[in-house]
């Protein structure tokens, strides 16, 4: 059964491709592409629910090999736990700035191919949360990158472009580390499937051989270029304008997004290869990459939650005030790495989906909240809510789950990390986490007061009439609802939530899973005899008394087996 | 330019050049050469010609908007990616199948060659139109 599903999860990049593709003879007609676009998202959300809980109730990873090359040689594209909760996330952040964009965006930018960018920028994203090889991970960062660079520019006013210029220059620095990372990747362990280079470093680290020289090095270079593209600590200055500039429902499509794949990028190959726990190899006690990896990463977390929210609470600018939110909020995530066990990277996971969904519906409040005021200035922002109380309500409950009030979504995500780190002897970072959330409260009341609680401000009288506003943007108010009662489904709906995040993360910690479903057996058979017994001794003898291959039909260029006879 | 030694070697040069695009793509299946360098050599043709002739022979040689190219070239690649997954197998899987030419002849012919041409497409779309609309703002 699973076997039909197995090819189908390709369908996440298909689909949007498809849609793309289809929006370009109609630019310039909106309707056409917006219904396209729409069904897309819409499509793509049903079928990563469907198939994450078809994938734990079955307890399955669904693989699929491009072109019917296997793994280690082809690509392969995996669907697990992980994968499965971010796609669904992402395809419900995309439809609600989508749907947003119908009442927000200039009619230049339509025809400015806005339709089908969107599109090629969801095949990207959803690539590189499918893709199960390092080097398909870094062009799946290209297209995303490539559509995220015209979407920045789209409309192209002198500001757009100075700030573009330098998110251009800073991405083609990452992208440029990032090949020479996955090249010297590939000279030590002959391999970029991400399932391979596990098995491989499992094996050295089995085997008592120890890990190639450098790879702690190699390990930080890969960190470098995901922390640059996740925002972390001391590489996020150039987040803040970037999202300042463009137009208001691209700012909350990559304000939600686009850090969180930087940070998934870590969440998939840290655990699973360079920072892989050995608690499960008697003969080992420590991997000292994980040990150095893990430090930097606890104290990058440390300083960007706590210098991002000090940077957010120093803002008078709405736009900025969320933007560099992002950056505190991605500490969070990356706290939850530093502790790297199952339950802590499951909390890492959850702030990950919360976090997308509320900063996104955030982003897409402040559109409205300029439509009013002309402005995101919080000087000249005043009295929503008595002008528009629905905006009002909506903007409460985001920014509460922001803050992580208990019933809320970004309760649960916090709690879970900062117990998870107290209890693992990373108490100083607990405490800055909360000293952290009690800061965001702070920047969120400001926006809160400034904007809806204060009279109108009598210096800049608004000139939109609270009516033209409202009923011109109907979509809009969709578009935020929609995002608003997902985050209320995520703190309500925690648990079943926790248990999807919970399967991820164990799957991460011990990647044995992850390997059996990716490679075939011979290949594990041959690189790891112990492992490939061990993995297939519970599921049956048919499959155990099968004869050893006499010829492996696969063979890796730099593993040599005669070394680990 | 209307340097008359130009004129008449573009003659010679341009299907020359084309030709060999066309070898490079076909050959690329096996050997290195594919989609990609095709369509870069063949644009590098076309660029030669309209910089040799002007834009309005240019004009003449391609009558659509070098856009469309890039429309149907991704359309075409998109198709035969996705077609093996109506029949269960993964995405981008090619079939092979050795057509008889007569006179003994046969050809070696796989489904990724329609991908590669799509390929080919798309890059002469992408390069001849980001070169005609750059001459285009400077002979203004």
């Amino acid at each position: 059964m699973s076997g039909s599903i197995n090819n189908f999860i390709i369908l996440f990049c298909v689909i949007p491709l498809a849609a793309g593709l289809l929006s370009v003879p109609l630019v310039g007609r909106s309707f056409p592409s917006r219904v396209i676009g729409t069904l897309s998202f819409a499509s793509t959300f049903l079928l990563a629910v469907y198939l994450l809980i078809q994938g734990y109730a079955d307890n399955t990873i669904y693989v699929s090999y491009m072109g019917s090359w296997t793994a280690p040689f082809g690509i392969s594209v995996v669907f697990d736990n992980l994968s499965g909760l971010l796609l669904a996330t992402a395809s419900a952040v995309a439809l609600g700035s989508y749907i947003h964009s119908y009442s927000t965006n200039a009619s230049h930018i339509e025809r400015g191919y806005f339709h089908p960018l969107i599109q090629l920028l969801m095949f990207g994203v959803n690539l590189s949360f499918l893709t199960g090889d390092i080097f398909n991970l870094f062009v799946s960062f290209e297209i995303m990158l490539m559509a995220s660079y015209a979407l920045l520019t789209i409309g192209a006013s002198k500001k757009q472009m100075s700030q573009a210029y330098k998110y251009v220059m800073l991405n083609l620095l990452a992208s440029t580390i990032f090949v020479i990372a996955a090249g010297m990747a590939y000279g030590m362990l002959g391999t970029l499937n991400m399932a391979d280079m596990a098995l491989i470093v499992k094996t050295k680290l089995a085997s008592g051989e120890g890990l190639p020289v450098g790879f702690t090095a190699l390990a930080v270079m890969f960190l470098l270029v995901f922390a640059l593209k996740g925002a972390f600590f001391p590489l996020w200055f150039w987040l803040p304008d970037t999202y300042y500039t463009c137009p208001i429902s691209i700012a909350g499509l990559f304000g939600g997004m686009l850090t969180k794949v930087g940070v998934y990028a870590v969440v998939r190959t840290f655990p699973l290869i360079f920072t892989q726990s050995v608690a499960d190899i008697a003969s080992v006690d420590v991997n000292p990459t994980r040990t150095t990896i893990l430090w930097i990463i606890a104290v990058a977390a440390a300083f960007t939650m706590f210098l991002g929210v000090l940077g957010a609470v120093s803002q008078h600018e709405v736009r900025r005030i969320l933007s560099i939110h992002v950056i505190s909020q991605v500490g969070y995530m990356v706290f939850g790495l530093a502790i790297m066990t199952g339950w802590a990277l499951a909390g890492c996971i959850f702030y990950m989906i919360q976090h997308m969904v509320v900063k996104c519906s955030l982003f897409l409040c402040c559109g409205i909240m300029e439509k009013h005021a002309g402005s995101d200035d919080l000087d000249k922002l005043g009295g929503l809510l008595k002008r528009d109380t629905l905006l009002g309500v909506l903007f409460f409950v985001a920014a509460m789950s922001l803050v992580g009030l208990p019933p809320l979504s970004g309760f649960f995500g916090k709690m879970v990390i900062i117990q998870e780190g107290w209890n693992n002897g990373l108490w100083w970072l607990s405490i800055i986490g909360l000293a952290t959330g009690a800061l965001t409260l702070l920047s969120m009341l400001k926006i809160w007061s400034y904007g809806y609680w204060n009279p109108e401000p009598k210096k800049y009288p608004q000139a939109a009439k609270p009516e033209n506003v409202k009923s011109s943007s109907r979509s809009g108010y969709i578009g935020i609802a929609m995002l608003v009662v997902l985050a209320l489904f995520l703190g309500f709906g925690a648990n079943p939530v926790y248990k999807f995040a919970d399967r991820a993360g164990e799957q991460l910690v011990s990647p044995d899973a992850y390997i059996m479903a990716v490679l075939p057996k011979e290949r594990i058979k041959l690189v790891n005899p112990e492992l490939a017994a061990k993995l297939y001794d519970g599921i049956g003898h048919d499959r155990m008394s099968e004869p050893l291959d006499e010829e492996p039909m696969i063979i890796s260029a730099s593993y040599n087996k005669e070394v680990h006879p | 330019m209307t340097s008359l030694i130009l004129k008449t070697a573009m003659r010679l040069i341009v299907p020359l050049t084309l030709l060999f695009a066309v070898y490079m793509a076909l050959k690329g299946h096996n050997e290195p050469g594919g989609g990609f360098i095709g369509g870069l050599i063949a644009s590098v043709s076309i660029a030669l010609y309209r910089m040799t002739y002007g834009a309005e022979s240019f004009d003449k040689l391609l009558p659509i908007h070098p856009r469309i190219l890039v429309f149907v070239g991704l359309t075409m690649a998109f198709l035969v990616a996705v077609f093996p997954l109506l029949f269960d197998r993964p995405l981008l899987t090619s079939y092979e199948q050795y057509l008889n030419l007569g006179f003994g002849q046969t050809v070696h012919f796989v489904s990724a060659a329609i991908f590669d041409i799509g390929v080919l497409l798309v890059v002469i779309g992408v390069s001849v139109g980001m070169i005609d609309r750059l001459s285009r703002e400077v002979e203004k």
